[in-house]
């Protein structure tokens, strides 16, 4: 390893290092508690899986190069130097990490390894180590922003077609999907694709909303990737596009991560105040069916049907009960899985993994806690407001015959919406 | 060794806190979220995170047990050892000074043994994989000097005579910094013993403020960083 990528490396250590980190140094026990609460560790068995493991990873080059008996009496606390084969397990470590924090909940003493985690990818992206298909969709998405003038009018003409379809959908010609529009209430942040952008289209039409589709999505690659820089940059191109368009409010789909990234981190990374209220499509959906401004057929799922709670959007952002609000007005047998909220299962497919080619048999194994879950509850619709949790649990589907059905929640919602015809018929619902 | 390592002790927790504080806080939002809490439940939901380790007990039972017995031990052997210094007078009185020091054997020689389990069982824990992959031996020198004082402690309960009154007044001696043992200390069976968990128990003093030992004070602030972010959540548990 060259002298110059380790002074690198020594430097983004002195960078980074902050209170949380300090607390951690100083009484992280290696108590291994969190043995039981990794499904990557249960399911695997390997150590590099095991949270303490991870952050005795990274906490040993800290140890090594900012503390004094790490520094004189490194074979005290195994505080080691940086070289190669550290590099190579640290990029094994963190980049198989799904960053659902479940070790945090259960650890003893909080501490949290996925940000110590995001702490080692910024190292790995010092020294040009990482997976190159996610800093591929990373740049894209930044170039999509730089490019949006060139862009913008292919993306509207896609949206064209969409927007004959949403109008037959809802029986009403009138309907429309709205892109730039100064001053409305709701800038939408969108998923690709026709089930994220008509579904919501459909439900704000039928609560007479005034909104606006975003020309961006919510995915962030850059904070998969562990560069902040990226990821503020990604998630900026929203907050100007709110600014430009006098919106009130952001509102992201059913992206867990996407959310967590405008919700409760971009503001840190970039240093600047979100002047925007960011709100969840289920907070809203719920909202108008509170309001009574979307009226659902009650009842309309007889099958039984449960609900996965998303790390980044339960756990890490607070989103719990809204779902399950919604879907106790559609679904007569409504089953929690064991455990659930805080302290539920990740499904094994978020942190980027889904785009990790070469880890998809890792993911899913690791998968095998949520199929475990799935099966006892002996529900027929699995509900999920995550894309990547929607992949990796149609993944398991096929993988292990589980027979279910995978949805997100406005699907749902946009289907047993009272209007002439439904919006989405879906087949196999009673 | 009590007049410096005492001192000692306050002085390296003190500069251990100093350097957490020394350096900034990082602004990222590292809260777990749960329901909608008012202030003071948060503040109870630390003290019973950092207390009675509920999140243990959800995913390893038997490791809880071990734990939640050492940490109550561990208080029980404070407040016994308070006994040096003062008598529990109320107490007293109310067994008499027979039942006094058969209550003290019963409760000092109950919390011996069930520190002496539960050391062994951590010791044993950091010798099996996972632990013993992670470990490192900073983790096994602090369990060991644990080993040694709670078993020098348990041979003086046991196995040697404890002078009660002979034991205060030698540490009401150096408290008063004017020390002088007791004739009846000196002629004690216990005597070497004695010095032997005393000697132990001041290294594991020098040696707590450079140790693991200091998550007794950090983990306040680890546990409320977990409940720091206890997102306001219009929507009632349902």
């Amino acid at each position: 390893m060259g002298k110059q990528l380790q002074k690198t490396i020594v430097d983004i250590l002195k960078k980074t290092i902050n209170r949380q980190l300090y607390y951690y140094l100083d009484i992280c026990t290696r108590c291994s508690i969190c043995k039981n609460a990794c499904h990557q560790y249960i399911m695997t068995n390997d150590l590099i899986y095991l949270p303490a493991y991870r952050a005795e990873l990274i906490l040993r080059i800290y140890r090594k190069y900012l503390t004094r008996t790490g520094r004189f009496i490194s074979a005290l606390n195994r505080a080691r130097e940086i070289d190669e084969q550290w590099l190579d397990d640290l990029y094994k470590v963190t980049y198989s990490c799904t960053g659902c924090r479940r070790c945090m909940y259960y650890c003893p003493f909080s501490i949290d390894t996925s940000w110590l985690l995001a702490l080692g990818k910024a190292i790995l992206v010092a020294a040009d180590k990482y997976p190159p298909i996610i800093s591929e969709i990373s740049n894209a998405s930044i170039f999509k922003g730089e490019n949006m003038e060139i862009l913008k009018e292919d993306i509207i003409e896609g949206l064209k077609e969409y927007e004959k379809e949403l109008q037959e959908k809802v029986d009403d010609p009138s309907a429309t999907i709205p892109v730039d529009l100064k001053g409305a209430d709701i800038l939408y942040v969108s998923l690709p694709g026709s089930y994220s952008v008509l579904t919501a289209a459909s439900i704000f039409h039928q609560a007479r909303a005034n909104w606006t589709l975003s020309l961006y999505e919510p995915a962030n690659f850059g904070y998969f990737l562990g560069d902040t820089e990226k990821a503020a940059v990604t998630a900026k191109r929203i907050i100007d596009e709110a600014k430009r368009l006098e919106v009130k409010e952001i509102v992201i789909s059913e992206c867990g991560h996407g959310y967590r990234v405008m919700k409760w981190l971009w503001d840190t990374w970039s240093k600047e105040e979100n002047p925007f209220k960011i709100r969840c499509i289920l907070e809203v959906m719920a909202e108008y069916i509170k309001e009574e401004r979307i009226r659902l057929n009650r009842g309309q799922i007889q099958k039984a049907l449960t609900y996965h709670d998303p790390c980044q959007l339960a756990r890490n952002s607070g989103i719990y009960e809204e779902p399950r609000y919604i879907l106790r007005q559609i679904a007569t047998d409504f089953r929690e899985l064991t455990p659930n909220r805080e302290k539920n299962w990740c499904c094994g497919g978020g942190g980027g993994l889904q785009a990790e080619p070469e880890l998809e048999d890792f993911r899913l194994k690791t998968g095998e806690k949520k199929v475990e879950q799935i099966r006892n509850s002996g529900a027929k619709i699995v509900v999920a407001p995550c894309d990547n949790c929607r992949l990796q649990l149609e993944d398991l589907n096929k993988k292990y015959n589980l027979d279910i059905s995978v949805y997100s929640v406005m699907e749902l919602v946009a289907d047993a919406t009272v209007i002439s015809k439904p919006v989405f018929p879906i087949s196999n619902l009673d | 060794m009590l007049w410096v390592s005492v001192p000692f002790l306050l002085a390296g927790m003190t500069f251990r806190i100093f350097l957490w504080f020394r350096v900034p806080r990082s602004e990222m939002k590292l809260g777990i979220f749960g329901q909608k809490e008012h202030r003071t439940t948060k503040w109870l939901k630390l003290g019973k995170d950092s207390f009675l380790f509920p999140q243990v007990l959800d995913i390893d039972r038997g490791m809880w047990g071990f734990l939640i017995s050492f940490h109550l031990a561990i208080a029980v052997l404070f407040i016994g050892h308070l006994r040096l210094i003062f008598e529990f007078t109320a107490l007293a009185k109310a067994l008499g000074d027979l039942g006094m020091e058969q209550f003290a054997f019963l409760i000092g020689g109950a919390i011996g043994i069930i520190l002496l389990i539960t050391v062994f069982y951590f010791l044993i824990r950091r010798l099996t994989l996972p632990g013993k992959k992670i470990s490192a031996p900073e983790d096994y020198f602090l369990l060991i000097l644990l080993l040694l004082v709670i078993f020098t402690g348990n041979y003086m309960r046991f196995f040697g005579d404890i002078p009660i009154t002979a034991y205060r007044q030698y540490v009401n001696s150096l408290l008063s910094f004017n020390p002088y043992i007791p004739t009846a200390l000196d002629t004690s069976v216990a005597r070497w013993s004695l010095g032997i968990h005393v000697m132990f128990a001041n290294m594991l003093i020098f040696y707590l403020p450079f140790s693991k030992l200091m998550h007794f004070v950090g983990s306040f602030a680890t546990n409320r960083i977990r409940r720091e972010y206890l997102w306001v959540n219009s929507y009632k548990r349902l």
